[in-house]
């Protein structure tokens, strides 16, 4: 049976969501368009000090921060978070949101460990496939001196499976959930075990 | 070289949105985009004031000739703050323009180098796609392609 191009259902009412813009008409935008895809539990914040202070005391699914945040920007919030707290806070999925991306964030925004940037202009739709490709996302977790964040080399697996924009090229490790029991040693010796056949 | 630990991570928001129940995918897009509608209008006039605030700084610099100052870094933001908001809403022409202004006044600081007749410009095309309700068109089109040329004159870093 052919997989639907994207899943048909979304269900985000218990998932806890981090907004955080310093442009307070922007944040309730984001707000109205989360509370459209039926998030119940909305955390927004204005500045990215009490940002960081909801991320050391509650437990969060999802993070959108605009970049060009004052003071500690959505970049080096992002940094933070990756390198600097506990598993599993650091890996809590981080969108970053830009309007226009200046020459000099621009190698911030590859290297600081975001799930996805996501520039404007930005329609629901856009913003929840964006969602729907978290779930689905099959990228590991890397973790160097240098980078700490989801392997950025996204191009050569694509989006997940069963979304729409899959080329034939995409590489996966999608192996999907496991549907039998575990099968024993005995049963896996049997399998490899050199046997006689007739031709 | 580094070594680097590579490993699977399924989150807890992957799990929750598979969960049964929840909304469908279209009804979830539709709704956000109702809700989204009602800020178009309270969005649209901070924007005409950000345009005024921005003809403001161009007033009170125009005579520094190449030495922006503290201008440069408010055109930026002003124009930054225009895109952030006009982001959210098709308002196509606009949003190019703006886009525009953002990219020239940052090429601009990075170069060390202002030149005033080009954000004069800029504004202007502003205020006539805002005065023509956003609208794409061919007098638009002419607006955009006249700012494409004179990005294209702004010095690089």
């Amino acid at each position: 049976m052919a997989r639907p191009d994207t899943p048909e259902r979304v269900n985000l009412a218990r998932s806890t969501v981090l907004l955080v813009d310093h442009n307070p008409k922007s944040l309730d935008m984001l707000s109205s368009i989360f509370q459209g895809f039926g998030v119940r539990q909305q955390i927004k914040r204005g500045s990215t000090a009490d940002a960081v202070e909801i991320v050391q005391t509650k437990d969060l699914d999802l993070i959108l921060i605009d970049c060009s945040m004052p003071d500690m920007d959505g970049y080096d919030f992002t940094r933070w978070l990756r390198r600097e707290t506990p598993a599993p806070v650091r890996y809590t999925p981080i969108i970053l949101l830009t309007g226009h991306a200046a020459q000099s964030k621009v190698h911030k925004g590859r290297d600081c460990g975001a799930s996805f940037l996501v520039t404007k202009p930005l329609t629901p739709s856009v913003l929840l496939q964006r969602v729907l490709w978290l779930a689905g996302d099959e990228r590991e977790f890397v973790e160097c001196d240098t980078y700490v964040g989801p392997d950025r080399r996204v191009r050569n697996f694509g989006p997940p499976m069963g979304m729409t924009g899959r080329r034939e090229g995409d590489l996966s490790a999608h192996v999907g959930e496991a549907s039998e029991a575990n099968m024993d040693q005995s049963e896996i010796d049997m399998m490899i075990k050199p046997m006689r056949v007739s031709l | 070289m580094t070594q680097a630990r590579t490993f699977k991570v399924k989150s807890p928001l992957a799990r929750q949105m598979l969960e049964p129940g929840g909304r469908l995918v279209r009804d979830a897009e539709r709704l956000a985009s109702e809700a989204l509608e009602g800020h178009r209008d309270d969005v649209m006039a901070t924007v005409a004031a950000a345009l005024d605030a921005l003809d403001a700084v161009y007033a009170a610099g125009v005579g520094r000739g190449q030495a922006a100052g503290d201008a440069g870094p408010r055109i930026y933001e002003l124009a930054s703050s225009i895109i952030d908001l006009a982001g959210y809403f098709d308002t196509g022409p606009l949003y190019e323009a703006a886009y525009s202004l953002c990219d020239v006044s940052d090429r601009m600081i990075a170069a060390g180098v202002w030149r005033w007749p080009t954000i004069q410009v800029h504004l202007q095309a502003l205020r006539l796609i805002l005065a023509g309700g956003c609208r794409a068109g061919r007098t638009s089109e002419a607006l955009l392609s006249g700012l494409r040329s004179v990005a294209m004159l702004t010095p690089a870093a």
